[in-house]
Protein backbone atom coordinates (compact mmCIF):
# COMPACT_ATOMS: atom_id res chain seq x y z
CA UNK A 1 0.00 0.00 0.00
CA UNK A 2 1.11 3.44 -0.88
CA UNK A 3 0.97 6.35 1.79
CA UNK A 4 -1.45 8.33 -0.98
CA UNK A 5 -3.31 4.93 -0.83
CA UNK A 6 -2.95 4.96 2.87
CA UNK A 7 -3.94 8.51 3.78
CA UNK A 8 -6.87 8.34 1.19
CA UNK A 9 -8.07 5.09 3.04
CA UNK A 10 -7.11 6.67 6.28
CA UNK A 11 -9.53 9.64 5.81
CA UNK A 12 -12.56 7.46 5.17
CA UNK A 13 -12.03 6.01 8.56
CA UNK A 14 -11.14 9.24 10.48
CA UNK A 15 -14.62 10.31 11.19
CA UNK A 16 -15.68 6.82 12.70
CA UNK A 17 -12.06 7.05 14.17
CA UNK A 18 -13.21 10.19 15.98
CA UNK A 19 -16.43 9.29 17.27
CA UNK A 20 -14.85 6.40 18.86
CA UNK A 21 -12.00 7.65 20.78
CA UNK A 22 -14.51 10.52 21.38
CA UNK A 23 -16.35 8.17 23.57
CA UNK A 24 -13.82 6.75 25.30
CA UNK A 25 -11.87 9.78 26.05
CA UNK A 26 -14.75 12.09 26.67
CA UNK A 27 -12.66 14.78 25.59
CA UNK A 28 -12.23 16.66 22.57
CA UNK A 29 -8.66 17.69 22.67
CA UNK A 30 -7.44 13.85 23.78
CA UNK A 31 -9.61 12.33 20.89
CA UNK A 32 -8.04 14.65 18.20
CA UNK A 33 -4.69 14.06 19.85
CA UNK A 34 -4.84 10.42 19.60
CA UNK A 35 -5.84 10.35 16.25
CA UNK A 36 -3.43 12.46 14.88
CA UNK A 37 -0.61 10.44 17.03
CA UNK A 38 -2.65 7.25 15.13
CA UNK A 39 -2.10 8.54 11.96
CA UNK A 40 1.44 9.31 12.58
CA UNK A 41 2.60 5.87 14.18
CA UNK A 42 -0.06 3.83 11.18
CA UNK A 43 2.28 6.08 8.51
CA UNK A 44 5.93 5.06 9.93
CA UNK A 45 5.06 1.26 10.78
CA UNK A 46 2.93 1.28 6.81
CA UNK A 47 6.00 -1.47 5.61
CA UNK A 48 4.89 -3.42 8.72
CA UNK A 49 0.75 -3.74 7.90
CA UNK A 50 0.33 -6.78 6.21
CA UNK A 51 -2.95 -7.07 5.25
CA UNK A 52 -3.63 -10.01 7.99
CA UNK A 53 -6.99 -7.87 8.66
CA UNK A 54 -8.30 -4.91 7.24
CA UNK A 55 -6.68 -1.16 7.19
CA UNK A 56 -9.59 -0.12 9.15
CA UNK A 57 -9.18 -2.88 12.06
CA UNK A 58 -5.35 -1.86 11.97
CA UNK A 59 -6.21 1.34 12.63
CA UNK A 60 -8.38 0.94 14.73
CA UNK A 61 -5.84 -1.41 17.01
CA UNK A 62 -3.30 1.36 16.80
CA UNK A 63 -5.75 3.82 17.97
CA UNK A 64 -7.27 1.86 21.01
CA UNK A 65 -3.89 1.02 22.63
CA UNK A 66 -3.39 4.71 22.47
CA UNK A 67 -6.54 5.98 24.06
CA UNK A 68 -5.62 2.77 26.67
CA UNK A 69 -2.14 4.55 27.29
CA UNK A 70 -4.44 7.91 27.49
CA UNK A 71 -6.36 6.36 30.13
CA UNK A 72 -4.70 4.04 32.19
CA UNK A 73 -3.76 6.61 35.15
CA UNK A 74 -7.22 7.79 34.85
CA UNK A 75 -10.42 6.28 37.33
CA UNK A 76 -13.50 5.22 35.74
CA UNK A 77 -16.61 7.73 35.73
CA UNK A 78 -19.63 6.40 37.94
CA UNK A 79 -22.93 5.28 36.84
CA UNK A 80 -24.41 8.27 38.81
CA UNK A 81 -22.51 10.65 36.98
CA UNK A 82 -25.63 12.70 35.16
CA UNK A 83 -26.61 13.27 38.74
CA UNK A 84 -23.10 14.68 40.02
CA UNK A 85 -22.64 17.10 37.05
CA UNK A 86 -26.18 18.16 37.15
CA UNK A 87 -25.70 19.35 40.32
CA UNK A 88 -22.34 21.26 39.62
CA UNK A 89 -23.61 22.59 36.39
CA UNK A 90 -27.01 24.18 38.66
CA UNK A 91 -24.29 25.42 41.49
CA UNK A 92 -22.29 26.75 38.75
CA UNK A 93 -23.52 30.61 37.70
CA UNK A 94 -21.66 30.62 34.47
CA UNK A 95 -23.16 27.65 33.04
CA UNK A 96 -25.97 28.49 31.55
CA UNK A 97 -25.09 31.76 30.18
CA UNK A 98 -21.93 30.02 28.12
CA UNK A 99 -24.53 27.62 26.63
CA UNK A 100 -26.56 30.56 26.02
CA UNK A 101 -23.57 32.01 23.94
CA UNK A 102 -22.83 28.14 22.23
CA UNK A 103 -26.84 28.08 21.27
CA UNK A 104 -26.25 32.30 19.66
CA UNK A 105 -23.16 31.88 18.24
CA UNK A 106 -23.63 28.12 16.75
CA UNK A 107 -25.26 27.11 13.79
CA UNK A 108 -25.22 23.15 15.57
CA UNK A 109 -26.51 23.69 19.21
CA UNK A 110 -29.65 22.31 18.45
CA UNK A 111 -31.38 20.86 21.54
CA UNK A 112 -32.60 17.24 20.15
CA UNK A 113 -33.14 14.53 22.71
CA UNK A 114 -31.48 11.51 20.63
CA UNK A 115 -28.57 13.37 20.37
CA UNK A 116 -28.56 13.50 24.43
CA UNK A 117 -29.53 9.87 24.57
CA UNK A 118 -26.03 9.39 22.66
CA UNK A 119 -24.13 11.96 25.01
CA UNK A 120 -25.63 9.86 27.99
CA UNK A 121 -24.80 6.53 26.83
CA UNK A 122 -21.11 7.60 26.07
CA UNK A 123 -21.45 9.30 30.13
CA UNK A 124 -22.36 5.83 31.40
CA UNK A 125 -20.45 3.79 29.25
CA UNK A 126 -17.24 4.94 31.15
CA UNK A 127 -18.62 3.77 34.18
CA UNK A 128 -17.63 0.02 32.52
CA UNK A 129 -14.50 -1.33 32.68
CA UNK A 130 -12.42 0.11 30.20
CA UNK A 131 -11.90 -3.30 28.11
CA UNK A 132 -15.80 -3.56 28.38
CA UNK A 133 -16.42 -0.40 27.17
CA UNK A 134 -13.91 -1.11 24.38
CA UNK A 135 -15.64 -4.06 23.13
CA UNK A 136 -18.99 -2.38 23.87
CA UNK A 137 -18.41 0.08 21.03
CA UNK A 138 -16.69 -1.83 18.88
CA UNK A 139 -19.44 -4.09 18.49
CA UNK A 140 -22.44 -2.23 18.62
CA UNK A 141 -21.34 1.03 17.31
CA UNK A 142 -18.80 0.27 15.02
CA UNK A 143 -20.38 -3.01 13.34
CA UNK A 144 -16.73 -4.99 14.41
CA UNK A 145 -16.91 -8.37 14.66
CA UNK A 146 -15.95 -10.85 17.33
CA UNK A 147 -12.66 -12.26 16.30
CA UNK A 148 -11.42 -8.36 14.85
CA UNK A 149 -12.34 -6.61 18.22
CA UNK A 150 -10.02 -10.08 19.90
CA UNK A 151 -7.20 -8.70 17.29
CA UNK A 152 -7.63 -5.10 18.37
CA UNK A 153 -7.58 -5.69 22.07
CA UNK A 154 -4.97 -9.32 21.65
CA UNK A 155 -7.57 -10.99 24.13
CA UNK A 156 -9.09 -14.66 23.23
CA UNK A 157 -12.63 -14.54 21.30
CA UNK A 158 -13.88 -15.90 24.29
CA UNK A 159 -12.90 -13.15 26.57
CA UNK A 160 -14.81 -10.93 24.16
CA UNK A 161 -17.48 -12.41 24.87
CA UNK A 162 -17.78 -12.18 28.57
CA UNK A 163 -16.73 -8.79 28.32
CA UNK A 164 -19.63 -7.85 25.85
CA UNK A 165 -22.01 -9.65 27.59
CA UNK A 166 -20.77 -8.01 31.00
CA UNK A 167 -20.71 -4.28 29.58
CA UNK A 168 -24.27 -5.60 28.37
CA UNK A 169 -25.78 -6.73 31.34
CA UNK A 170 -24.34 -3.93 33.22
CA UNK A 171 -26.19 -1.35 31.11
CA UNK A 172 -29.22 -2.82 31.02
CA UNK A 173 -28.88 -2.86 34.90
CA UNK A 174 -27.46 1.03 34.68
CA UNK A 175 -30.55 2.18 33.08
CA UNK A 176 -33.28 0.22 34.22
CA UNK A 177 -32.38 2.25 37.13
CA UNK A 178 -31.83 5.08 36.50
CA UNK A 179 -33.91 6.03 32.87
CA UNK A 180 -37.01 7.58 33.47
CA UNK A 181 -37.66 7.24 29.52
CA UNK A 182 -37.87 3.11 30.19
CA UNK A 183 -38.81 3.23 33.87
CA UNK A 184 -41.59 5.21 35.45
CA UNK A 185 -39.74 5.05 38.71
CA UNK A 186 -36.14 5.76 37.04
CA UNK A 187 -34.07 8.50 38.92
CA UNK A 188 -32.92 10.23 35.72
CA UNK A 189 -35.30 13.00 33.83
CA UNK A 190 -32.22 14.75 32.48
CA UNK A 191 -33.12 14.57 28.69
CA UNK A 192 -36.95 16.34 29.49
CA UNK A 193 -35.70 18.71 31.86
CA UNK A 194 -33.09 19.70 29.06
CA UNK A 195 -35.54 19.85 26.38
CA UNK A 196 -38.27 21.54 28.69
CA UNK A 197 -35.11 24.30 28.77
CA UNK A 198 -34.20 24.07 25.22
CA UNK A 199 -37.12 23.68 23.52
CA UNK A 200 -39.93 24.90 25.81
CA UNK A 201 -42.85 24.29 22.81
CA UNK A 202 -42.31 21.44 22.83
CA UNK A 203 -44.47 18.52 24.17
CA UNK A 204 -41.88 15.77 25.86
CA UNK A 205 -44.49 13.53 25.49
CA UNK A 206 -45.24 13.77 21.93
CA UNK A 207 -41.13 13.63 21.11
CA UNK A 208 -40.73 10.64 23.49
CA UNK A 209 -42.95 8.77 21.37
CA UNK A 210 -40.29 9.59 18.68
CA UNK A 211 -38.19 7.33 20.79
CA UNK A 212 -38.01 3.85 19.71
CA UNK A 213 -37.07 2.18 22.78
CA UNK A 214 -38.77 4.69 25.01
CA UNK A 215 -41.90 4.18 22.99
CA UNK A 216 -41.34 0.16 23.45
CA UNK A 217 -40.39 0.79 27.53
CA UNK A 218 -42.44 -1.87 28.56
CA UNK A 219 -40.93 -4.91 26.31
CA UNK A 220 -39.93 -7.40 28.79
CA UNK A 221 -36.70 -7.78 26.44
CA UNK A 222 -34.57 -4.99 27.96
CA UNK A 223 -31.71 -6.37 25.90
CA UNK A 224 -33.70 -5.25 22.85
CA UNK A 225 -34.02 -2.31 24.66
CA UNK A 226 -30.37 -1.31 24.75
CA UNK A 227 -29.79 -2.41 21.08
CA UNK A 228 -32.45 0.38 20.19
CA UNK A 229 -30.57 2.77 22.41
CA UNK A 230 -27.68 1.93 20.62
CA UNK A 231 -28.77 1.99 17.43
CA UNK A 232 -29.49 5.84 18.38
CA UNK A 233 -25.91 6.07 19.21
CA UNK A 234 -24.71 4.44 15.81
CA UNK A 235 -26.63 6.86 13.91
CA UNK A 236 -25.50 9.53 16.12
CA UNK A 237 -22.11 11.20 14.94
CA UNK A 238 -21.05 13.60 17.89
CA UNK A 239 -18.97 15.66 15.96
CA UNK A 240 -21.49 16.79 13.41
CA UNK A 241 -24.79 15.93 14.49
CA UNK A 242 -27.22 19.25 14.60
CA UNK A 243 -26.52 19.35 17.89
CA UNK A 244 -22.84 18.36 18.62
CA UNK A 245 -21.54 21.96 19.75
CA UNK A 246 -23.79 21.66 22.58
CA UNK A 247 -23.58 18.41 23.00
CA UNK A 248 -19.77 18.24 23.32
CA UNK A 249 -19.86 21.28 25.47
CA UNK A 250 -21.91 19.07 28.02
CA UNK A 251 -19.33 16.20 27.40
CA UNK A 252 -16.57 18.33 28.72
CA UNK A 253 -18.40 19.94 31.25
CA UNK A 254 -19.23 16.34 32.67
CA UNK A 255 -15.39 15.29 31.93
CA UNK A 256 -13.92 18.22 33.96
CA UNK A 257 -15.89 17.45 36.85
CA UNK A 258 -15.36 13.97 37.08
CA UNK A 259 -11.77 14.03 36.37
CA UNK A 260 -11.75 17.02 39.14
CA UNK A 261 -13.82 15.05 41.35
CA UNK A 262 -11.79 11.36 41.00
CA UNK A 263 -8.78 13.45 42.10
CA UNK A 264 -10.39 14.86 45.08
CA UNK A 265 -10.69 11.68 46.47
CA UNK B 1 -13.26 -39.09 43.62
CA UNK B 2 -12.52 -38.53 39.63
CA UNK B 3 -14.95 -40.80 38.07
CA UNK B 4 -18.05 -39.71 38.84
CA UNK B 5 -20.51 -38.04 35.97
CA UNK B 6 -20.29 -34.66 35.00
CA UNK B 7 -24.29 -34.05 36.12
CA UNK B 8 -23.50 -31.49 37.99
CA UNK B 9 -24.15 -33.40 41.63
CA UNK B 10 -21.99 -32.72 44.70
CA UNK B 11 -20.05 -35.63 45.84
CA UNK B 12 -18.31 -35.79 49.69
CA UNK B 13 -15.76 -38.19 51.44
CA UNK B 14 -15.27 -38.38 54.30
CA UNK B 15 -12.67 -39.67 57.08
CA UNK B 16 -11.24 -38.66 60.33
CA UNK B 17 -8.58 -36.35 59.16
CA UNK B 18 -10.27 -34.82 56.22
CA UNK B 19 -13.14 -34.00 54.03
CA UNK B 20 -13.34 -33.59 50.44
CA UNK B 21 -16.65 -32.52 47.76
CA UNK B 22 -16.42 -32.51 44.31
CA UNK B 23 -18.58 -30.99 41.36
CA UNK B 24 -18.40 -31.81 38.07
CA UNK B 25 -20.46 -30.74 34.99
CA UNK B 26 -20.39 -30.81 31.26
CA UNK B 27 -21.15 -26.96 29.75
CA UNK B 28 -21.93 -25.78 26.10
CA UNK B 29 -19.64 -23.34 25.84
CA UNK B 30 -15.80 -22.56 25.11
CA UNK B 31 -13.43 -23.05 27.92
CA UNK B 32 -12.33 -19.10 27.71
CA UNK B 33 -15.83 -17.94 28.47
CA UNK B 34 -15.94 -20.52 31.71
CA UNK B 35 -12.76 -19.05 32.36
CA UNK B 36 -13.39 -16.03 32.05
CA UNK B 37 -15.92 -16.06 35.07
CA UNK B 38 -14.02 -17.86 37.01
CA UNK B 39 -11.53 -15.65 37.21
CA UNK B 40 -13.03 -11.73 37.16
CA UNK B 41 -13.24 -11.80 40.61
CA UNK B 42 -15.04 -8.67 40.55
CA UNK B 43 -17.76 -9.57 38.75
CA UNK B 44 -18.38 -13.09 40.51
CA UNK B 45 -21.34 -11.91 42.93
CA UNK B 46 -22.85 -11.12 39.82
CA UNK B 47 -23.48 -14.23 38.18
CA UNK B 48 -22.53 -16.53 40.99
CA UNK B 49 -25.64 -17.01 43.50
CA UNK B 50 -23.02 -18.54 45.97
CA UNK B 51 -20.06 -16.00 46.27
CA UNK B 52 -21.47 -12.55 48.56
CA UNK B 53 -17.92 -10.71 47.56
CA UNK B 54 -14.52 -11.29 45.96
CA UNK B 55 -11.71 -8.83 46.33
CA UNK B 56 -8.68 -9.15 44.54
CA UNK B 57 -6.84 -10.27 41.52
CA UNK B 58 -7.50 -14.04 40.75
CA UNK B 59 -4.04 -14.26 39.81
CA UNK B 60 -0.85 -16.43 40.27
CA UNK B 61 0.37 -15.54 44.06
CA UNK B 62 -2.24 -13.09 44.54
CA UNK B 63 -4.09 -12.87 47.79
CA UNK B 64 -7.84 -13.19 47.54
CA UNK B 65 -10.80 -12.35 50.00
CA UNK B 66 -14.20 -14.30 49.55
CA UNK B 67 -17.14 -13.92 51.54
CA UNK B 68 -19.46 -16.74 50.17
CA UNK B 69 -23.32 -17.67 51.41
CA UNK B 70 -21.93 -20.64 53.07
CA UNK B 71 -20.91 -18.76 55.87
CA UNK B 72 -21.59 -15.24 55.35
CA UNK B 73 -20.06 -13.07 58.67
CA UNK B 74 -17.04 -14.63 57.59
CA UNK B 75 -14.11 -13.87 55.31
CA UNK B 76 -12.19 -16.77 53.61
CA UNK B 77 -8.90 -15.48 53.23
CA UNK B 78 -6.94 -17.63 50.29
CA UNK B 79 -4.39 -17.49 48.30
CA UNK B 80 -4.19 -18.20 44.63
CA UNK B 81 -1.14 -21.12 44.27
CA UNK B 82 -1.92 -22.18 40.54
CA UNK B 83 -3.11 -20.22 37.84
CA UNK B 84 -2.75 -22.20 34.17
CA UNK B 85 -5.19 -20.26 31.73
CA UNK B 86 -8.25 -22.00 30.48
CA UNK B 87 -7.30 -25.16 32.42
CA UNK B 88 -6.77 -25.11 36.42
CA UNK B 89 -6.56 -23.48 39.14
CA UNK B 90 -6.13 -23.65 42.95
CA UNK B 91 -6.89 -21.31 45.71
CA UNK B 92 -5.57 -22.24 49.09
CA UNK B 93 -5.98 -21.65 52.54
CA UNK B 94 -4.69 -23.12 56.00
CA UNK B 95 -6.58 -26.10 56.01
CA UNK B 96 -7.91 -26.64 52.68
CA UNK B 97 -7.53 -26.53 48.96
CA UNK B 98 -10.23 -25.58 46.00
CA UNK B 99 -9.04 -26.89 43.02
CA UNK B 100 -11.08 -25.74 39.60
CA UNK B 101 -10.38 -27.52 36.11
CA UNK B 102 -11.32 -27.03 32.70
CA UNK B 103 -11.01 -29.57 29.90
CA UNK B 104 -12.29 -29.67 26.53
CA UNK B 105 -14.60 -32.33 25.39
CA UNK B 106 -15.31 -31.11 21.53
CA UNK B 107 -18.59 -30.85 20.24
CA UNK B 108 -18.21 -27.14 22.18
CA UNK B 109 -18.39 -28.71 25.65
CA UNK B 110 -16.41 -27.92 28.31
CA UNK B 111 -16.08 -30.19 31.47
CA UNK B 112 -15.87 -27.82 34.61
CA UNK B 113 -14.66 -30.01 37.70
CA UNK B 114 -14.15 -28.55 41.24
CA UNK B 115 -13.00 -29.65 44.49
CA UNK B 116 -12.52 -28.40 47.86
CA UNK B 117 -10.57 -31.33 50.23
CA UNK B 118 -10.34 -29.53 53.67
CA UNK B 119 -8.40 -31.63 56.63
CA UNK B 120 -5.12 -32.18 59.14
CA UNK B 121 -4.57 -33.28 61.89
CA UNK B 122 -6.81 -30.87 63.84
CA UNK B 123 -9.86 -31.48 61.88
CA UNK B 124 -11.78 -33.98 64.01
CA UNK B 125 -12.26 -30.88 66.15
CA UNK B 126 -13.51 -28.60 63.92
CA UNK B 127 -15.28 -30.98 61.13
CA UNK B 128 -19.02 -30.11 63.27
CA UNK B 129 -18.08 -26.21 62.71
CA UNK B 130 -17.94 -26.53 58.92
CA UNK B 131 -20.90 -26.70 57.20
CA UNK B 132 -21.47 -29.08 54.27
CA UNK B 133 -20.38 -27.83 50.60
CA UNK B 134 -23.06 -30.17 48.21
CA UNK B 135 -25.22 -27.52 48.02
CA UNK B 136 -23.17 -24.78 47.56
CA UNK B 137 -21.40 -26.50 45.09
CA UNK B 138 -24.10 -27.78 43.32
CA UNK B 139 -25.47 -24.07 42.83
CA UNK B 140 -21.93 -22.82 41.65
CA UNK B 141 -22.12 -25.68 38.90
CA UNK B 142 -25.42 -24.67 38.13
CA UNK B 143 -24.87 -20.83 38.32
CA UNK B 144 -21.44 -20.85 35.78
CA UNK B 145 -23.37 -23.36 33.45
CA UNK B 146 -26.43 -20.96 32.89
CA UNK B 147 -24.45 -17.90 32.53
CA UNK B 148 -21.52 -19.41 30.09
CA UNK B 149 -24.00 -20.92 27.85
CA UNK B 150 -25.97 -17.61 27.73
CA UNK B 151 -22.96 -15.84 26.66
CA UNK B 152 -21.95 -17.94 24.76
CA UNK B 153 -25.26 -18.06 22.34
CA UNK B 154 -25.38 -14.36 23.24
CA UNK B 155 -23.02 -13.36 19.99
Amino acid sequence: MTPEQFTTEFELARPQLKSYILRITASIQDTEDIVQDTFIKASNKLESFQGDSSLKTWIFTIASNLAKDNLRAKKRWTADVTDICREKALANPNYFPEIARIQQTSAHAKFEIKEHITFCLTCISKSLPLEQQICMLLKEIHGFKISEIAGILSITEAMVKYYLHTARTKMVDIFEGRCALINKNGTCHQCSELNGIFNPKQQFEEEKNKINFAKKANDPDRQHLLDLRLEIAKNTDPFTSNGHDLQLHHLEHNRKIMENLREKK
Amino acid sequence: MSDFISNGRAVTTRNIFSRETVVRIDILADRGILWALLTNGSDLPRWNSTVISLEGDIRKGEKIRLRSTLDPKRVFKLKVTEFEPESAMIWGAAMGKRVFKLKTLGNGTTNFFMSEKIGGPLFPLFSGMIPPFDESFEQFAKDLKKESELIQNAN
